[in-house]
């Protein structure tokens, strides 16, 4: 396969919706305009409930220590059951990445084909110049990166919604339907199965298109979540085969750092944008997010649905933008239902985390090296949602998880894998 | 998207969306549509826009029946018949099984 151009740009749009995709803020609630002014008590806030105007300004009143507590209690309970509704779909993205290296030996396969983002090869006589090559490869991506998110960021500003649609419509596009077909096509060429042009036209095109209306529309919510993982995985599956060795390690670890940097820094472009969609009172790209519940407001059926509908594809793949879940507290007398948020995440954290895993099963000793990058993720990811519930503001999710996962990798493959294999050799059980 | 939280005049017309979507060589979103509106149209107690949307489903589920008798029939017909049809089975493959069967 070409490496194109369009791949680049699937990835840089990616990317950098990844990166200009900024979680809202607790405050920020689609049901926001319910919302009674600034001037709430903070404890309403804290809790992490959601709001009911007036039972918020009337619980606001009377605040009971006992009552916080409980709803503290609550947030945490709730908080907990989000992390497992956030293991799942990550475990699911990393596993089908890890099968797919595992056993079609495309995307493994050396290739000299390379991103026209990484320019530089890596085949070079001496371990410096690799270095070097890796160093300046990780530069240009990482300022591509960049500029593709200042340029969204712009573009969200100055209201270009046709343009950022589009833009996302088309990457998805491309996803859906190109890159899935050349999967498949590696798939068969692996099991050594025969399979026609007319049988394969309509599998593609019958995922694509239902695809599409899913993600961009409206469709079964499990059947979304389970195209998102899906289109996260090939995501994944194409930077394991076209990003070179060391490039690719040095980028996992200059890609937290600038999700770090980008989320909280105040000029960074991702908080600048979750800060312009508060103003206008905005949900930020809902579609290109990973959400584990359904958003819905108690009577207020029409503004879920068209928030829902939104191509995000930005959304999406911005990289760790963890929603807080909101919680109605049960204490306000007029909320009968739940309503249950759920969190968010952004498609680039999956990409990236599966990225990382892969590689590991790629490139590690065995099965010990990927589970160790495995397991670090989850528990990276664990942290995240930790001080999510404790910050209640959109938080990156990478550093923590790609650090730990870089550092259980390494130290794995060098330290772990050879002790293990020693002991094994010399039958010393330990 | 939940169901449940939808209007019934929506939910009638997403059904229909849907139902009318698979005619563009979709069968799978027939599949959707069943799965996803089945509970609607026949564990629900009834409600004005159910009739139609148990029309709908039926409907739906007719076309996929179709969809899958023809698309076995036809992969049954290729994987049997590939080898002995020459040149025009490899111009119809996607890929071809290497070695000696």
């Amino acid at each position: 396969m070409n490496a194109s151009d369009s791949d680049e740009d699937i990835y840089n749009e990616r990317s950098a919706l990844v990166r200009s995709e900024s979680p809202a803020l607790p405050s920020y609630i689609p049901d926001s305009d319910l919302t009674p002014p600034n001037g709430t008590p903070t404890k309403r806030l804290k809790a992490g409930i959601s709001r009911r105007p007036g039972a918020a300004a009337a619980d606001g009143g009377g605040s009971d220590p006992e009552v916080e507590a409980e709803e503290e209690e609550l947030t945490l309970k709730y908080g907990a059951k989000h992390v497992i509704m956030l293991f799942i779909p990550v475990t699911l993205c990393m596993v089908v990445v890890v099968a797919t290296i595992k056993s079609v030996s495309f995307y493994t396969e050396k290739t000299d084909q390379q991103l026209i983002y990484t320019p530089f090869t890596e085949n070079t006589s001496s371990v410096g110049r690799r270095l070097l090559n890796s160093v300046l490869n990780t530069i240009i991506m990482i300022s591509v990166i960049v500029v593709m998110t200042i340029f969204l960021v712009v573009l969200y500003k100055y209201r270009c919604y046709k343009f950022i649609h589009g833009w996302l419509i088309l990457s998805s596009l491309m996803l859906l339907f190109w890159f899935s077909f050349m999967y498949l096509g590696e798939v068969f060429k692996t099991y050594n199965l025969a399979m026609d042009y007319p049988t394969v036209g309509v599998i593609i095109w019958n995922f694509g298109a239902v695809g599409m209306i899913c993600i961009h529309w409206k469709g079964p919510l499990q059947l979304q979540q389970a195209y998102l993982i899906l289109i996260s995985a090939l995501m994944a599956l194409v930077f394991i085969k076209y990003l070179p060795e060391w490039s690719a390690w040095v980028i996992l670890g200059a890609i937290s750092v600038y999700d770090l940097v980008a989320v909280l820094s105040p000029k960074g472009p991702l908080r600048m944008l979750v800060e312009t969609a508060q103003e206008r009172n905005e949900p930020i790209f809902p579609a290109l997010i990973y959400s584990s519940a359904m958003v819905w407001t108690v009577g207020m059926a029409s503004p879920n649905e068209t928030q829902r509908s939104e191509p995000d594809e930005e959304a999406e793949q911005s990289d760790g933008r963890a929603e807080p879940p909101s919680r109605h507290s049960r204490l306000l007398p007029e909320d009968e239902m739940e309503e249950d948020r759920g969190v968010k995440l952004g498609l680039g954290d999956f990409i990236f985390y599966s990225v990382l895993v892969g590689k590991a099963a790629a490139t590690g000793g065995d099965w010990n090296t990927t589970l160790a990058c495995f397991v670090a993720i989850l528990i990276g990811l664990c942290l995240t949602l930790l001080l999510l519930a404790i910050f209640k503001k959109a938080l990156p999710a990478l550093p923590i998880s790609i650090t730990f996962g870089l550092v259980f990798y390494f130290s794995t493959d060098f330290l772990v894998q050879p002790f293990m294999d020693n002991l094994a050799a010399h039958q010393f059980y330990i | 998207m939940n169901l449940e939280r939808l209007p019934n005049e929506e939910k009638l017309s997403l059904c229909r969306k849907y139902y009318l979507g698979g005619f563009a060589f979709l069968p799978f979103l027939w599949l959707v549509n069943v799965v996803w509106f089945f509970r609607e149209a026949f564990l629900k107690p009834s409600y004005t826009e159910q009739l139609q949307i148990k029309a709908y489903v039926k409907r739906s589920a007719l076309g996929l029946l179709l969809w899958v008798a023809v698309l076995t029939t036809w992969i049954t017909i290729y994987q049997h018949f590939r080898a002995e049809w020459g040149e025009v089975g490899d111009y119809l493959s996607f890929t071809i099984p290497l070695g000696i069967p």
